[in-house]
């Protein structure tokens, strides 16, 4: 776990969040604006890795167009034999810069949990990441992979408990 | 140019990737790009261009408003943009923050101002060269401009309100669904808090996206005529407000009717449907 330093005090400390998240988080609060916008933008140039690879199976797919985004976007999630997700995202190419860059971070940072470890995370962290001024700008653009994801973790979560009645 | 550059009213304010490619390093001229998606310039913009934000660089952090002429004269200056540079405006979403920071340059009397025809999509498509390098200019001595022209191209709530009274034109350029309120914002896009749909009473819808063709280059001017002159029954000397939900679609028509058709008098309801929508007591129409 990371060191915990909020900036406020009612800020969660970093080490609350899930190590991988916490390291992401780290980096880009240690960054001035220039290089957080820089280190979006590699980050946006590599959601298409985390698309689907062939013969892929998955526990859920659910691919949509709504109103929260500009192209249809697609989430993956597969649960292996420890219970842990892993994601796989499309995007259509209509999405913007902010959700490609946001899709790499989680599809990242997310890998491995269980799902209510990624039901129970906190929103705030996506400020921390994107930085203060670009959600004050374009505050629609930068939750959207995260809800897309926890909802299909709700899905999921819901069939299990169906299932064990 | 466009294939029919003579039939616009103002032809020269159009510009061709063609014509662009050819002159990036033209003299006395900044090509300036604006987007909505905010961080596609720094993923790779035109060789030269800089980068003006609608929202960062163009409006009030704290009123909804624009910028000062103080603020307008320092955004200018540190982009290397005198009283006498051609600006030559390009973006996303086939040129709506490109007209809309155009019409806002106009808003401060900078007159000498440009387009480029399809917009960032159409120089991308085509393969054109793009660069992650960020331009440094020397900075510019811009004079603060005496005042903003909000009474000459831009329209406030009281504007649209006494249009509608009078039943002079009034243009919703937004979608059918959000012209009929069904919906409050554009199909595809957030919900941003606007408590009634519908449309200005009085007002004829015709939505942006009928200036463009498939490229998102703007029409012929006789295809152009015939949606707004002959659709609208506009006069010559048409007194004409364009309004959408917070001002970008319709600078776009407003664009359209301005430079490509020549009307002389045109405003911009930059408050659009999420002040009108929100306003108590606000007369609204539903069809």
């Amino acid at each position: 776990m990371s060191k915990a330093c909020p900036d406020h005090p009612d800020d969660p400390p970093v080490s609350t969040y899930p190590p991988k998240l916490a390291a992401i988080i780290s980096l880009f609060e240690s960054l001035p604006e220039e290089e957080k916008r820089e280190n979006l933008i590699a980050y946006a140039e590599q959601a298409k890795k985390h698309e689907p690879k062939p013969g892929e199976t998955f526990d859920l797919e659910d691919v949509r167009k709504d109103e929260e985004c500009t192209d249809t976007v697609g989430v993956f999630l597969k649960l292996d034999a420890e219970q842990q997700a892993h994601f796989r995202v499309t995007l259509g190419p209509q999405v913007q810069t902010l959700t490609k860059a946001m899709t790499a971070i989680l599809c990242k940072a997310l890998d491995g949990l269980d799902l209510d470890s990624i039901m129970a995370l906190p929103a705030d962290f996506v400020p921390k990441i994107v930085g203060g001024h670009l959600v004050r700008i374009r505050s629609q653009t930068v939750y959207y992979i995260l809800t897309r994801i926890k909802s299909a973790c709700k899905v999921l979560l819901n069939r299990r408990r169906a299932a064990q009645g | 140019m466009s294939d029919t550059p003579s039939a616009y009213a103002h032809p020269e304010v159009l510009v061709s990737t063609d014509w662009l490619a050819a002159h990036l390093d033209e003299p006395n001229t900044r090509i300036v790009e604006s987007n909505e998606d905010v961080l596609l310039y720094d993923t790779g913009h035109i060789p030269g261009a800089v980068h003006i934000d609608w929202r960062e660089d163009l409006q009030d952090a704290l009123v909804r408003d624009y910028i000062s002429p103080e603020a307008f004269a320092q955004l200018c200056a540190k982009n290397g943009i005198g009283p006498d540079t051609t600006v030559l405006f390009y973006g996303d979403k086939s040129n709506w923050w490109a007209t809309y920071a155009l019409w806002a340059f106009r808003l401060f009397g900078h007159t000498k101002v440009k387009i480029l025809d399809g917009g960032r999509d159409k120089w991308i498509k085509e393969g054109r060269p793009v660069t992650k390098e960020k331009p440094k200019y020397p900075a510019t001595q811009y004079p603060v401009p005496a005042k903003r022209l909000d009474e000459e191209i831009r329209a406030f709530y009281d504007d649209a309100l006494a249009q509608s009274q009078a039943k002079k034109p009034l243009i919703d350029v937004r979608s059918p669904g959000e012209f009929k309120g069904e919906v409050t914002h554009m199909p595809e896009y957030p919900q941003e808090g606007v408590l009634r749909g519908g449309h200005i009473p009085g007002a004829k819808s015709v939505p942006w996206k009928t200036a463009v063709k498939e490229d998102a280059t703007f029409k012929s001017a006789d295809e152009l005529r015939k949606i707004y002159t002959e659709g609208c029954a506009l006069a010559p000397d048409a007194d004409i407000v364009a309004y959408c939900r917070i001002g970008e679609r319709s600078s776009h028509t407003w664009f359209v009717l301005t430079y490509l058709l020549g009307y002389p008098n045109v405003r911009n309801y930059d408050g659009s449907w999420t002040e009108w929508g929100n306003k108590v007591r606000a007369p609204i129409e539903r069809s």
